[in-house]
């Protein structure tokens, strides 16, 4: 079987727009399709939409190099070559964990650089040979993860009556740790949105079992016990995984838009009234895994008609300074609009920003303003 | 990130630099255990110069305190910046990870 090159993509990180040309035109003659950035946060942003290869200049004029190397590390698995003035720099760089797989001393001679890729794709290429079988089930397996992943989301909204009900999930990447869950129960209904460290597969597996365990203790009428006992469950497996999770559990009784609610190091649930005034809900509780035996306290809150539970993850907050400001622009959303879908759709585009690197989850909740009339 | 580990008589101090996050978080978890490893009891980690924490950090610097504690000993943290409170804040980890003003204090009063 013959494995034919996929189109290889090549990433230049280079503020001097002479030699990011000079680099794009050795890059294209190369037959990379290139992109071009001229700033840290272009260039992260432009690393997070899949690139094989990406030179990368060490001083730029939002931050240096190294910083940049840090940030598209975890998001990305192509060939850093980092690119410096400094020949005494690359043997400090070398000593350090850059995540850079390459450096070269500016000026470079464009045979040089040429002859440099070439030797890696030939590296690959073997490793490729090798294991192309491999990525390829790799590949569907990731695919197939994150199909299964969506799958556990719910559909649709509860259907309660003077109830609107709505989340929305962005991994980033293909799956995450995030996830949100609800189901309806004769008084109302349970929700939980939650957030399991780091990113990826392994994060995806504790996410789906944190979600079966807390399902399981739907019957458990004391909200406190239920989650104590899937706590006390979970710890042992969040150990084994050295993992722990963030989330927020609640049971709503729609009959009077009473909501109790546990708050494990999630941190971010705010109660919206119509006007936009807002309230963050914490009742100090520590993250699942993270001690074992917590007490953790219920809050109660009452949605009167019109009010809304807005529970976003913790990615959003990448791009605000304190977390009045965070709590402040996300009611601000809520409160403006028409729906919790709409809600949802419009908190998620705010996390559309490259400073933001971690999934993104918001579920909101509101009852409806003729509710209780 | 880089991790540097000064003995300081009652305790070790661990100073942490850059970002603390799911590429440097192992580094931490292996300096502490073998800071651990090697008979120190009391640690202290310096995040003066950390100006960024993401939930793998903050799982390293929960995996390190088990890790300590388990050992008999504790593991404290000293001068987070604004981000980092922030976190631990959030997450209401600052009820079991209280940050200390300054290395010394951590384990002044022990």
């Amino acid at each position: 079987m013959t494995v034919s090159p996929p189109e290889r993509r090549a990433l230049v990180i280079e503020d001097d727009p002479d030699i990011r040309m000079l680099l794009t035109s050795l890059l294209k003659r190369e037959g990379f399709l290139v992109t071009e950035a001229g700033t840290v946060r272009e260039g992260v942003e432009a690393a997070r939409r899949g690139v094989d290869i990406i030179t990368l200049d060490l001083n730029l004029p939002d931050g240096d190099g190294l910083d940049a190397c840090s940030q598209i590390r975890p998001i990305s698995d192509a060939y850093i070559l980092m690119i410096t003035a400094r020949g005494s720099e690359i043997d400090r760089l070398q000593g350090l964990d850059t995540g850079a797989d390459d450096y070269i001393v500016k000026p470079f001679s464009p045979r040089e650089l040429v002859a440099r890729i070439n030797s890696l794709f030939r590296r690959q290429n073997r490793q490729l040979a090798a294991s192309t079988a491999a990525t390829e089930a790799d590949t569907n397996e990731r695919q197939r993860a994150a199909q299964v992943q969506q799958s556990l989301l719910p559909r649709h909204g509860v259907e309660l009556p003077d109830y609107d009900i709505a989340g929305e999930f962005r991994p980033s990447r293909a799956v995450g740790g995030d996830f949100f869950d609800w189901y309806p129960t004769p008084e109302g209904m349970h929700f939980t949105v939650a957030d399991a460290m780091g990113k990826g597969m392994g994060a995806a597996l504790v996410a789906a079992t944190v979600r079966a365990v807390l399902r399981s203790t739907a019957e458990e009428p004391d909200l406190a016990r239920a989650f104590t006992s899937a706590a006390a469950s979970l710890d042992a497996d969040l150990e084994r995984a050295s993992s722990f999770v963030t989330l927020l559990h609640g049971r709503l009784t729609a009959s009077d838009g009473a909501v109790d609610l546990i708050d494990a190091g999630h941190g971010l649930a705010l109660h919206v009234s119509p006007d936009g005034s807002w309230r963050r809900l914490a009742s100090g509780g520590v993250p699942l895994g993270t001690v074992p035996g917590w007490d953790w306290e219920v809050m109660s809150v009452t949605l009167a008609p019109g009010d809304a539970l807005a529970i976003i993850s913790d990615g959003l907050l990448d791009i605000y300074d304190t977390l009045d400001e965070f709590a402040a622009a996300a009611a601000g959303v809520v409160a403006a609009s028409a729906s919790s879908a709409d809600a949802c759709g419009k908190l998620l585009i705010l996390a559309e920003d490259p400073r933001v690197e971690d999934d993104v989850t918001a579920v909101v909740v509101r009852r409806s303003t003729g509710a209780g009339a | 990130m880089q991790f540097t580990i000064e003995d300081r008589g009652t305790y070790t101090e661990v100073v942490a630099n850059g970002r603390l996050n799911m590429v440097s978080a192992p580094t931490l978890r292996s300096t502490v255990d073998e800071a651990v490893g090697a008979g120190s009891r009391h640690i202290v980690v310096n995040l003066a110069s950390t100006d960024f924490m993401d939930s793998s950090g903050l799982g390293a610097l929960i995996g390190c305190l088990k890790v300590a504690r388990q050992a008999g000993g504790d593991l404290r943290i000293a001068c987070a910046q604004k981000q980092v409170q922030m976190v631990l804040e959030l997450t209401n980890m600052n009820r079991v990870l209280a940050p200390y003003a300054t290395v010394e204090e951590a384990f002044a009063r022990d």
